[in-house]
Parts: C-alpha cells; sequence; structure tokens
C-alpha cells in the first residue's frame, strides 16, 4: 500500500499530458486537480449524477467511478475538447441560445453524452435523446430546454438551420 | 478512498493466487470504488481481472444451442447481443437493458453485478454498524427506515439483492462457473446465493480466491418466451422497487414450462415454486392474476414496504403477459 505519486500519460482532447498522481486517484480527480481541466464537474462521486461524464475511447463513462490508473494512454474527450478551436459546438451554442444551461452544473456531462449520441445517430428521436441522457441529472431547468437543445443541435449537426422559435425562448 | 495497491495478473490463475485477506477482485469497479468512497470495504490491493478480458470476455453460442457468457461482458453489450436474440432470452436483454444508466451499462460487468452488494442504506454507510456488517448486533432496518426492503425470506436482515441480471439468468436456469488456482468447477446459480446461516454477513458463496469466469445457459432457455418487468420510483436510472423474470413455454394454448423468479423483494433472488402450478394451463390474464395473489399472500413486510405487495403483484402480472405474449 503506497500514497506515493507514479508518473503516467493520459491523452486528454488529442493532446497527451505526462502527470505524476497518486495512484488510487479516479480519473475525474487526475482531471480535475492534476491537469486542471474542471469542467468535468465533481457531483455525487458515486456514480448517480452523471455531472462527471467524459467520453473514454468514445464512449460515455462517469469518471467518478473510473481508476486513473487503467485508462493510461487512452483516448479521453472532456467539455474543453469539445469546441474546435474558437467554434463552439453546437450543442454549446444551442446549450447557450435555449438556456439549457442554468447553473450549469450538469451541462458538461450532458453534452459529452449527446455529443456520443449524434455521433452515432445524427437524427435521433425525442425518446432515443431521453435514453442518451438518462444518465444525467438536471436539477435547474426541468429537461425540456436540453432536449431541445440537443435536438436543435443535431439539425445543425446536418447542415439544417436548427433556429429556435419564439416558444422555446420565451415561452408561450 | 484510502491508497491501496492495483495488481494487473496476467492469468486467471494468477489472478486467484493473489487473492487474500485484504486483497478483493475488481472487474469494472463501478460497485467496488463506490464501497471504498463509503468506507466499507478498506483493502491494502485490488487485482484487476478487467486485462483478462481473453479468458473472461465475450458472448459465444455453439452449435448445440448453448451459450456462454464470459463473466466480464458488459450490461449493455448483454442488452444489444445478437447471440440473446431469440424470445426465451428476451428477460436477459430486458433486465440488462434496464439496468442503470447508459454511463453504468457500457463498464458493468455481468459477473459484478452478480456479485454486488447490497444497497441498504446503514449497510452502505459506515456511520452505521449492523449485524450484516459485522460490525452491530442487529438490522437497523427492521425498526429503522426500510420502505425499499424484503418483503420475502428474511431471516436475519431486511437487504434486498440489488441484481437485474439473477433473476432472469435463475429462471433460464444457468450455470455459474468458477475457478479456484487452476481448478474449475460448474455449479446451477441459485447455488451462488447463500442459505441463513451463511447469509448472515455473506451475499455469495464464492471464496475470496474464487473467480466467475463465465455463465452458462442451456439451449433449451432460447426455447419458448420470457419477459423481465421491474417497478422503480423514477423512469430513468433507479433501482427497482420490484421485479419479476419469467420464462414460459407454451405449446398447443397451453403452458408447458414456466419458471419465475422475482428481484428486489427478498435478500436473494426469489424463485416463485407456485409457478409450476401453471402448467397444462391456458395461459390467461386471470389465471396469471390468481398465481400473483396467492403468491404475494405469503409476503411478510414491514412497515414502510407494504407497497411492494400490491406493486410486486401488478409487475409479476406484466412479465408473465408477456413472455405469454398476450
Ligand atoms: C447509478 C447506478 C445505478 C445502478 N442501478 C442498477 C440497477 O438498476 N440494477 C442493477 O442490477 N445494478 C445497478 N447498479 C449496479 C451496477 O450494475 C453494479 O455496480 C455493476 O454491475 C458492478 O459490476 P462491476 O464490473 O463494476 O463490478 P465490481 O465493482 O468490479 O465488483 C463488484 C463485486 O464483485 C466482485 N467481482 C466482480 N467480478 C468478479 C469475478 N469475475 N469473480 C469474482 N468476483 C468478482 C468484486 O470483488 C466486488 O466485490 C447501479 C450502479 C450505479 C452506479
Ligand atoms: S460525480 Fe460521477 S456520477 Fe455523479
Ligand atoms: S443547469 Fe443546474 S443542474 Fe442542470
Amino acid at each position: 500500500m503506497t500514497s506515493s505519486k507514479v508518473l503516467g500519460t493520459f491523452v486528454v482532447n488529442g493532446e497527451p499530458h505526462e502527470v505524476a498522481y497518486a495512484p488510487h486517484k479516479t480519473l475525474l480527480e487526475v482531471l480535475r486537480e492534476d491537469l486542471g481541466l474542471t469542467g468535468t464537474k465533481h457531483g455525487c462521486e458515486l456514480g448517480e449524477c452523471g455531472a462527471c461524464t467524459v467520453l473514454l475511447d468514445g464512449t460515455p463513462v462517469v469518471s467518478c467511478l473510473v481508476l486513473a490508473q487503467e485508462v493510461e494512454g487512452r483516448a479521453i474527450r472532456t467539455i474543453e475538447g469539445l469546441a474546435d478551436g474558437p467554434d463552439l459546438h453546437p450543442l454549446q451554442d444551442l446549450f447557450a441560445e435555449l438556456g439549457a444551461s442554468q447553473c450549469g452544473y450538469c451541462s458538461a456531462g450532458f453534452m459529452l453524452a449527446a455529443s456520443e449520441l449524434l455521433e452515432r445517430n445524427p437524427d435521433p428521436t425525442r425518446d432515443e435523446i431521453r435514453a442518451a441522457v438518462a444518465g444525467n441529472i438536471c436539477r435547474c431547468t426541468g429537461y425540456i430546454k436540453i432536449f431541445e437543445a440537443i435536438e436543435l443541435a443535431a439539425a445543425r449537426l446536418r447542415g439544417e438551420q436548427g433556429q429556435p422559435t419564439r416558444e422555446m425562448l420565451y415561452g408561450s | 478512498m484510502n491508497p491501496f495497491e492495483l495488481r494487473n495478473p496476467d492469468s486467471v490463475a494468477a489472478a486467484s493466487g493473489a487473492a487474500g485477506p485484504a486483497r478483493v477482485f475488481k472487474a469494472a469497479g463501478i460497485d467496488l470504488l463506490d464501497r471504498l468512497k463509503e468506507r466499507i470495504d478498506d483493502p491494502d490491493a485490488l487485482v484487476n481481472l478487467l486485462p483478462l478480458g481473453a479468458e473472461l470476455g465475450g458472448i459465444g453460442r455453439s452449435d448445440d444451442g448453448t451459450i456462454r457468457l464470459g463473466a466480464l461482458v458488459t450490461l449493455q453489450q448483454i442488452a444489444d447481443s445478437d447471440a440473446l436474440a431469440a424470445p426465451g432470452l428476451r428477460a436477459l436483454r430486458e433486465a440488462c437493458g434496464e439496468a442503470a444508466t447508459p454511463q453504468v451499462r457500457s463498464r458493468a460487468t455481468l459477473g459484478g453485478n452478480l456479485l454486488q452488494r447490497n444497497r441498504c442504506w446503514y449497510f452502505r454507510s459506515a456511520a452505521f454498524q449492523c449485524a450484516h456488517d459485522g460490525k452491530g448486533d442487529r438490522c437497523l432496518a427492521w425498526h429503522g427506515e426500510n420502505r425499499y426492503h424484503a418483503i420475502f425470506g428474511v431471516v436475519d436482515c431486511l437487504r434486498v439483492h440489488p441484481s437485474n441480471a439473477a433473476p432472469p439468468l435463475m429462471v433460464l436456469g444457468a450455470e455459474v462457473e468458477v475457478q479456484r488456482g487452476e481448478a474449475r468447477r460448474r455449479q446451477p446459480i441459485a447455488a451462488l446465493f447463500p442459505d441463513s446461516p451463511a447469509a448472515a454477513t455473506a451475499e455469495h458463496t464464492l471464496g475470496a480466491d474464487d473467480v466467475l469466469i463465465a455463465v452458462h445457459l442451456p439451449a433449451a432457455a432460447a426455447r419458448g418466451g420470457s419477459a423481465y418487468r421491474e417497478s422503480r420510483e423514477k423512469q430513468s436510472f433507479d433501482w427497482a422497487t420490484t421485479a419479476a423474470a419469467v420464462h414460459l413455454g407454451v405449446e398447443g394454448g397451453r403452458i408447458t414450462s414456466a419458471s419465475i423468479c422475482l428481484g428486489a423483494v427478498a435478500p436473494n433472488p426469489w424463485p416463485v415454486d407456485d409457478a409450476q402450478s401453471l402448467v397444462g394451463e391456458a395461459p390467461s390474464r386471470e389465471l396469471f392474476e390468481q398465481l400473483a395473489r396467492r403468491v404475494f399472500r405469503r409476503a411478510t413486510p414491514t412497515e414502510q414496504n407494504r407497497y411492494k405487495v400490491e406493486v410486486g403483484q401488478a409487475i409479476l402480472v406484466d412479465a408473465l403477459l408477456a413472455a405469454a405474449g398476450l
């Protein structure tokens, strides 16, 4: 049993980072505490809220229940890697435009889970969206704006306009 | 979490050999890390099974129709598997597809799901000492908060078995394959779940150096119809409050075989012997409702979980109707 640090390389958002970290840490802890990537949020710590969702080799996982040691060298995507340089991802634009992000604590997790859905299913139904984000909890929005933002982001990614309706922005 | 060492054995025999006091096997670690964070386990080392995918992974169907599910197969792989497409196996796909959340299902392994520890809030919190965790002298749920607790088979404590995968595997007649050192053995899945008095502190019968290798399904499991239904408080991600897995054979309008196992209502997956009374009958809602009433008449609910008697009957009837194709 040791608490001394080990050296490892984590490939986050396409970039390798060499970091000295305590070997019993979770991926969430290494991302936030050792790599300074605090966009990934620390919620329940028990796999229940989805705030810590990241993509591991393209699949959404709760980083609070992944041992960092096990994912050295594997492809990790966090919210910091969702934008393309200065261009926000359509999900980020639409979460902002629609107010699908209020306190914002859940948003990174939702957007990463949704981004994986849109990669494999460019035109998801509302039920498919619900199923894909069923592991993410939001205490502010009531979810409707989140579903609408994902639908409009899907439209924009398909090359359609994806403009919010008046009702989406201001209510009826 | 307290510091621990992560060991990566290169074979199942080496993993079994690396086991010992204060060392615990880790599959995806979803249940285990939760327990380490809550300080209800404090091992010196985790023996990692995940690198053993070649021996412990994969879903395979043999020419004779038997199916092998490696212990490291994930709940999502089961839910999506073409090898499990037969109507007789639907209960297993449904149970695994409804468990937890997408983020959990994509990693949670079958072995870990069967061997995870119970969710009783007294047991899960280091702040409480109960008889089942070996630190207290009684079950705190008896006179405490017990709305999610057992209504059948209670001997020493009110916990319920949390696994979604276990009830369908029970009705499908599954066997588990276990390795200790170099020796492998097979046993019916029911033998995995302890009787009293062993059940006082244990939730499965495997020894500390027993590695669960695989779960095997007989060819007959694919025939007939099956279904899994569960009740829960929330639509998404929630543990079942009651669950029922059913496997039925129906020929010429008559039931020829019937197997039922309830989940989330007893310390172990709860097989229903009364299922045999369906054999020879024509499937109907009335028949299924009568059976459900008889089964739940024997329930022994506590103060806060009487709702499980009503809800459990409805869930059982739903599962029976679905398995019968009605
Ligand atoms: C938010 C949330 C919701 C959930 N909802 C549900 C639900 O609705 N239904 C449900 O059934 N489950 C649910 N779960 C539990 C989840 O399915 C289990 O925690 C998971 O399946 C455990 O698998 P694992 O691979 O992570 O096991 P681990 O955590 O790695 O291991 C669990 C236990 O099994 C032992 N073990 C694992 N594999 C082996 C093996 N091959 N041989 C010997 N010992 C082994 C370990 O030593 C450990 O004690 C939920 C979990 C979370 C976080
Ligand atoms: S912090 Fe990981 S799921 Fe809540
Ligand atoms: S915006 Fe506050 S939790 Fe979702």
